[in-house]
């Protein structure tokens, strides 16, 4: 769920485009110069596959993917994640421009946290591949969810009622997320297992 | 806190005069999917959620706004964007959406561009007006409405009024959005913000994502029409999780081997690091002084706001309390 224009207070709306600036900032640090046009490309990779709605019973949902974004780009995911946010906000307005630094730091940390978790239990080699990836996913997801509660509580009391509807609403995106990224990673280790320990051509994980 | 007890047949009879708002914006929103899948050529088997607009350039091409100069239409519609988020009561919202419909017509943009960023937003709207009336706490001024029978159940219409806030707002500044991006080449844009300082990198992968998305939007659509041709359909069930799975795990495979190429491309052609700058460009005094309109629009938003309109509709000030 993307928070919209007018929703949050413009001083928390701008608070949070600076602290999204400083994650962009090293984000951009920690990608390789040249890996800059590659993480552009796999970005558009990921903002594609947002666009799928998986089917829910009479609904459906989209994914959200910060935990896939995390797992794959390590540092570069915030930036990946960012320029996602800020286009899909062009495109659709999913997400208010005025609200882009919110949404981004929304997405951006949990993503950052679960590629980190990922790696260090990846390195370790204790859990299969495709569960971790699940659960770095659902984890990632839950973090989301928390922040756009928190986000939301930000706006005064009149808000909680619906901050507590918008995290409940992301326990059944949280299951599909899980599976559907347990079977990405099933798939990508199956195929190019790389892409899972290198980041995008290796370099991006620097 | 006063509290107005009603009967069930009076709650039936509001509760049914409510639902006319949201059965009218499904139609609309029916009515524009429809308009556009007739204009679309596209295969069948592609979901409607799939569809990604380009930002082309629209309108009277000679208006005001397609001929300011992009940096200071970025910079000054940004600015009054922010300004007409900040405002906390009712007839300053409808104030700020009124100056946005106003632009989206100067620059001759037709409406349903608009209209189709104001249905993007109906399902996180809908649930402030779904859910606010009935969890607001309640103000000593508030009236709150309680049907009789059923007392747990509080409806307080301030509740109301805070989601029509938010929805005017939200409105306003997605309406002014075409205007902002419609009006010159989206590259130009992303150029204009170069110029502007935003980091040169960001704004290089802005374009080049720009482009990608729209080829890998074809891909997907070839693979998906292969798995469709292939007989699956999606259900909700592991098969279609671990099918998805796979689709997505593809995806992101030919990706990654499309990024090597492209780089390859890339470094072909020279690129060192930079996209070459084709425009270059110079503010007048017209720039200047439709800036400092903007600006001065945005400021007396504010201000009005806080001090100036006595408020007709709804309850005063007090979002974000």
């Amino acid at each position: 769920m993307h928070i919209a224009d007018g929703v949050i207070p413009t001083g928390v709306a701008v608070g949070c485009y600076l602290a999204a600036g400083g994650c962009v900032a090293v984000s951009l640090r920690k990608t390789a110069a040249e890996d800059l046009p590659k993480v552009a490309v796999m970005t558009s990779a990921f903002f594609v596959a947002s666009l799928i709605h998986v089917p829910l019973g009479p609904t459906s949902v989209h994914l959200l993917l910060p935990g896939i974004v995390g797992i794959f780009l390590g540092w570069s995911a915030f930036l990946a994640i960012f320029l996602g946010l800020l286009l899909q906000s062009l495109l659709f307005q999913f997400g208010g421009l005025t609200a882009l630094g919110a949404n981004a730091l929304m997405m951006g940390l949990p993503a950052w946290a679960a590629g980190a978790v990922y790696s260090v239990l990846a390195s370790k080699g204790g859990a299969r591949a495709p569960l971790l990836g699940g659960m770095c996913a659902a984890f990632a997801v839950f973090l989301a969810a928390v922040f756009l509660g928190l986000l939301l509580a930000s706006s005064g009391e009149d808000f909680f009622g619906v901050a507590k509807l918008a995290m409940a609403a992301h326990v059944p995106v949280a299951v599909i997320e899980a599976l559907v990224t347990g079977f990405v990673v099933a798939f990508v280790h199956r195929v190019k297992p790389e892409l899972l320990q290198a980041g995008v051509a290796g370099g991006a994980n620097r | 806190m006063t509290v107005t007890m009603v009967s069930w047949k009076e709650a039936v009879m509001w509760g049914c005069a409510g639902l006319l708002i949201p059965l009218t914006g499904w139609a609309l929103f029916l009515l524009v999917r429809r308009s556009d899948s007739r204009d679309a050529e596209r295969a069948d088997e592609e979901p409607d959620e799939w569809r990604v607009p380009e930002l082309t350039v629209v309108g009277a091409s000679r208006s005001l706004l397609h001929r300011w100069d992009p940096r200071f239409k970025v910079c000054s519609l940004l600015f009054f964007a922010f300004c007409a988020v900040s405002v906390q009561r009712l007839p300053s919202a409808m104030m700020g959406l009124l100056i946005a419909v106003g632009t989206l017509g100067i620059a001759g943009i037709p409406f349903r561009f608009a209209l189709k960023r104001i249905l993007a937003m109906v399902g996180f709207l809908g649930m402030f007006f779904l859910v606010m009336p009935l969890t607001v706490p309640a103000r000593p001024s508030d009236t709150v409405i309680v049907v009789h029978g059923l007392e747990a159940i509080r409806f307080n219409p301030r509740g109301l009024w805070v989601a029509a806030l938010i929805w005017t707002k939200a409105t306003a500044v997605a309406v002014l959005m075409e205007p902002l991006l419609r009006t010159t080449p989206f590259p130009t844009t992303v150029r204009a913000l170069a110029a502007l300082g935003v980091s040169k990198k960001l704004c290089q992968m802005l374009l080049i994502m720009y482009r990608y998305v729209f080829v890998f939007r074809h891909e997907m659509a070839r693979m998906w029409v292969g798995m469709s041709v292939r007989g699956f359909r999606p259900r909700t069930n592991g098969e279609t999780f671990r099918v998805f799975g796979n689709f997505l795990g593809m995806l992101f495979v030919r990706s990654l081997e499309r990024t090597q190429r492209v780089h390859e491309a890339m470094v072909c052609r020279g690129y060192q690091g930079e996209f070459p700058m084709l425009e270059r460009f110079q503010g007048q005094r017209r720039d200047w002084l439709l800036g400092g309109f903007w600006f001065l629009l945005g400021v007396g938003m504010i201000l009005s706001d806080r001090w100036g309109v006595p408020h007709l509709v709804g309850p005063g000030p007090g979002l974000w309390r």
